[in-house]
């Protein structure tokens, strides 16, 4: 059966107004000269006029005097939480050493006086770590966290992209926020 | 002083105030106008990091610092390049620019203790001729630049530059046609004091050939949306793809003061040249005391106006060149000659006959 076939005219869909090209071009203008009336006046309340930030259209931050506030559910480098004595949390289970899929991380377990647990040796490879969290996850005692740290993760000498257990220990107020994130409903695991 | 030496003087004053107008004061600024023009038009910041001791004056020393960084690169001659027409190319780019300046009067006529200071370079009664055929010879540092630099991007370049400056130069002479009936002259500094009725301010006649000038004279200095022949896209820079350094530099400033010769004819020709609307020059000195103190101020307060005005048209070529897209090769030539040449002919066509039906009264 011949299919009854229907001829379709494509046009460039433009109207002899726009045709004509010279009443866009004023539109155009109009656009570009309205975003420079807007941001001027933002630019000028707040430099001369001394409105204050809010003011501003421009969206862009002036980068190095003005950095974004890094909010809690951001992934930065894995640090070691330590406790109101200044020592790690960590006992050294080596769950986040199996949890970790590129293997990142490696833990030499140790035994205190007193019988805890504790890690002698806590290397973290920063040249292989994904970011990918995992090892927070798994981590039943709150030990290591993501935190909001993202300078210097690059490096040109690997050998200081390998960070040990005294730079990685952060106390509980330095990560608070990513704590109270992890404790709070909107960290969910089934989310990753 | 005898009269001869006071002419000189005036001459080397008036050449000087110019020259250091565009390249010390338009030039860099144009620079700087340029990057923050856009971004404040696109929603961006812009150039704002170079500094002395932390003060960056919004940016403004970019332009100090593009130059010094310019001075000190290598300038770069490819091998199998023409080095003579090489290093000659830019400056037959940058001086036809600063030439054209050299009959657009800038403040008008005054006495200053018994001796008439006319404030133009050359007061030519063919001043208007005079500014197409130093327009045209800036054509050649284009095509020999694409030329001598012996490189595909650049030939290319070269190539289109020529069609498309050539195409828009016959085209730009006739625009302006239908404003010489009406002026009845060809000097531009008898159309500029002609302008001092408000009244008689060419754009308001003559508007359709402000439009059809501009858009010619943009593409004449090879300004988005008019750019094919250095599309970035397409032949890396064109027809200076081969160059660095200060001969870069000085193309980039043909460019600018290009830009602010087209504003100053457009300034001259349609906006009234240096008069304010409603004063004229022999007003302002009899405000200001009359002598030589009010000719001095209202010299000044006409160059000022002039500058101004020149601003502001500048400002409108930055406005059309940030919101335009480029035009295709086929398209450029295509609106050159098959729109802006048919409607600048009718153009003079319906002005002559204003003027013969006395619709449009001469000055």
């Amino acid at each position: 059966m011949a299919i009854k076939i229907k001829k379709i005219e494509k046009g460039d869909g433009l109207t002899l107004w726009e045709k004509s090209y010279l009443p866009e071009i004023i539109r155009g203008l109009g656009i570009t000269l309205s975003h420079f009336a807007t941001n001027m006046k933002s630019l000028v309340d707040e430099f001369a006029l001394g409105k204050g930030r809010d003011s501003r259209t421009i969206m862009t931050l002036y980068y190095p005097e003005e950095q974004p506030v890094i909010p809690p559910a951001y992934r930065g480098r894995p640090v070691l939480v330590s406790d109101k004595n200044g020592v790690e949390k960590c006992v050294a289970c080596g769950l986040c050493e199996a949890a970790c899929p590129p293997a990142c991380i490696h833990i030499l377990g140790g035994e205190r006086d007193n019988g805890d647990r504790f890690p002698r040796s806590y290397v973290l490879d920063g040249s292989r770590c994904i970011f990918c969290g995992l090892c927070e996850e798994a981590c039943p005692k709150e030990a290591i966290v993501m935190s909001d740290e993202w300078r210097n993760l690059c490096q040109y000498d690997r050998t200081k992209m390998i960070y040990e257990k005294e730079t990685l220990l952060r106390s509980e107020a330095q990560v608070q926020k990513r704590l109270d994130f992890i404790r709070s409903n909107s960290f969910s695991r089934d989310r990753y | 002083m005898n009269s001869m030496t006071g002419d000189l003087l005036e001459t080397v004053v008036k050449i000087a105030f110019v020259i250091g107008l565009n390249l010390g004061f338009f030039a860099p600024m144009l620079g700087w106008v340029e990057r923050k023009q856009s971004a404040v038009m696109q929603d961006r910041i812009g150039a704002n990091r170079a500094g002395v001791f932390g003060f960056t004056f919004i940016g403004l020393l970019h332009s100090a610092a593009d130059a010094i960084k310019l001075i000190f690169k290598e300038d770069f001659i490819p091998r199998g390049a023409d080095r003579m027409m090489h290093t000659l190319a830019p400056v037959i780019a940058v001086v036809p620019a600063l030439a054209a300046f050299a009959v657009i009067p800038f403040g008008g006529k005054f006495e200053l203790a018994g001796h008439n200071v006319n404030l133009v370079i050359a007061d030519l009664d063919v001043g208007l001729l005079f500014v197409f055929a130093i327009a045209s010879i800036a054509t050649y540092g284009a095509v020999i630049a694409g030329w001598a630099s012996n490189n595909n991007w650049s030939m290319l370049g070269g190539l289109r530059s020529a069609a498309q400056m050539f195409s828009y130069e016959v085209t730009m002479g006739l625009t302006i046609i239908g404003l010489v009936m009406y002026y009845q002259s060809l000097s531009l500094v008898v159309i500029a004091e002609k302008q001092v009725d408000f009244w008689h301010w060419g754009i308001i006649y003559q508007w359709p050939a402000f439009i059809l000038f501009l858009t010619c004279a943009i593409a004449e200095n090879k300004r988005i949306p008019f750019d094919v022949p250095e599309a970035e896209s397409e032949l890396v820079a064109g027809y200076f793809t081969e160059y660095s350094g200060m001969k870069f530099i000085m193309f980039w400033t043909a460019e600018f003061i290009e830009v602010v010769t087209i504003s100053a004819l457009c300034v001259t020709m349609f906006f009234g040249a240096y008069h304010l609307p409603f004063i004229s020059p022999d007003m302002l000195v009899s405000i200001f005391g009359g002598g030589d103190f009010g000719a001095i101020v209202a010299m000044l307060i006409g160059i000022g106006v002039f500058v101004a005005k020149i601003c502001a048209l500048i400002f409108l070529q930055m406005a059309i060149r940030w919101t335009l897209p480029r035009f295709r090769y086929d398209q450029v030539m295509a609106l050159g000659w098959k729109i802006i040449l048919p409607a600048s002919l009718i153009w003079i066509f319906l002005t002559g006959l204003a003027i013969l039906l006395g619709l449009m009264p001469t000055v």
